[in-house]
């Protein structure tokens, strides 16, 4: 009865009308080349930036490793630690592309589709430690890089400190990581939370039926 | 002639064939908007969606399915996005005195109805039988259908289980699902 009156209510709107007008081929044309997923949700492009800069450090970690090793440099261990971040984040990056494939994303069935969404943003969060460490490590080559100007003898005491060095690093790294948890990530994160929150309300609602 | 020939980089097949389907995107666009803006963004964002799924489709992927899926799919994430909006900002405003008209008859008849109810009511005003909801969004039909897959899944063998289990927090961080 209520069905009844609902298909009533449903074939009371108009045939045509501003909201409702047939699609144009011009329109079509411009639309079906627009990203079906915008603002937070469009990951792919970000992902992609992220592979090219990633590879672009990584090559040139190769080469200051490979200076390093020849030259028995007092940085090998931290060209090494370097290089192997570099490498890791190059694979996690582009398998969570892979694993994405925004190409056929939509052609799942929703809760498929929303248990994938749901992984590839809780990814994308845990690939903010990768930022955060690789941060610690350009950071710390920046500071070098600096007291080289100002102090030859604070830069050469640096250099010379491996243990110092590290703590540097890692005090770098943490509040970079800090500092990308109070300004990017709460985005992402609130993301999450509606993501999980619809896909639980949803099956909820459908085992309740 | 050749229909699927390609005329300014986009298949004519594909035209056709969202021209054709255009009602069925609205459909479920007056379900899940509040106004005019919201309407245009869900109907375009669908419409890229539909033509992203048969570019990319596999060949024994039926296109109705892919239509349905992008539909109820995009629906959904327009409901995610939209959930911290005020709740002023979800009231009514359509540009067409009609269609406001409608729509707010329409509205008020469905009260409060949960997404999950919304799409089976697209799907019932789309004459697609109730069947169909499982096939798109894999959520349990309404009735004894769940609880069959239920029994089926307590059949597996115990070893089998205990395979699935096999270092739960090493698996969690290897195999993305």
């Amino acid at each position: 009865m209520e069905l009844k009156k609902l298909q009533q209510h449903w074939d009371e709107f108009p045939e045509m009308s501003m909201e409702e007008r047939p699609v144009l081929s011009s329109d079509l044309e411009k639309i079906v080349v627009k990203n079906p997923f915008s603002g937070t949700i469009n990951l792919r492009r970000k992902l992609l930036i992220r592979i090219v800069v990633i590879s672009v450090l990584w090559l040139a970690g190769i080469g200051q490793l490979r200076f390093q090793w020849k030259t028995d440099g007092p940085d090998l261990y931290q060209a090494v630690a370097l290089f192997g971040l570099l490498t890791y984040s190059v694979y996690f990056h582009v398998r969570l592309l892979l694993f994405a494939d925004y190409s056929t994303l939509l052609s799942l069935p929703l809760i498929s589709f929303l248990g994938k969404l749901e992984t590839v943003v809780d990814k994308y969060i845990l690939s903010f430690k990768f930022i955060s460490g690789l941060a610690g490590f350009y950071l710390l080559g920046g500071i070098e890089w600096l007291l080289s100007g100002w102090s030859k003898g604070a830069q050469e005491s640096l250099s010379h400190n491996d243990w110092y060095k590290w703590l540097i690093l890692i005090f770098i790294s943490v509040s970079f990581d800090i500092l990308l948890m109070h300004t990017i990530i709460p985005r992402y994160q609130r993301l999450l939370a509606a993501v999980r929150k619809y896909k639980e309300g949803i099956q909820a609602k459908a085992q309740n039926k | 002639m050749n229909n699927s020939s390609k005329k300014g980089g986009f298949d004519v097949d594909i035209r056709s064939l969202l021209k054709l389907q255009h009602k069925r995107v609205y459909s479920i666009c007056r379900l899940f908007t509040h106004n005019y803006k919201e309407h245009q963004d869900l109907f375009i964002n669908i419409i890229a969606a539909v033509s992203q799924n048969i570019q990319s489709r596999r060949q024994n992927s039926d296109k109705q399915t892919l239509i349905l899926r992008a539909c109820i799919n995009m629906a959904a994430l327009h409901s995610i996005t939209m959930e911290p909006e005020p709740a002023r900002e979800r009231a009514i405003q359509f540009k067409s005195p009609d269609y406001q008209r409608s729509m707010t008859r329409f509205r008020e008849s469905i009260g409060e109805a949960s997404d999950y109810e919304k799409f089976r009511l697209f799907l019932e005003f789309e004459g697609m039988p109730t069947e169909e909801l499982t096939h798109l969004t894999g959520l349990p039909l309404p009735g004894g259908v769940a609880g069959k897959k239920k029994e089926k899944e307590s059949e597996l063998p115990l070893q089998r289980k205990a395979l699935f289990n096999f270092i739960p927090y090493l698996k969690e961080k290897l195999v993305w699902s």
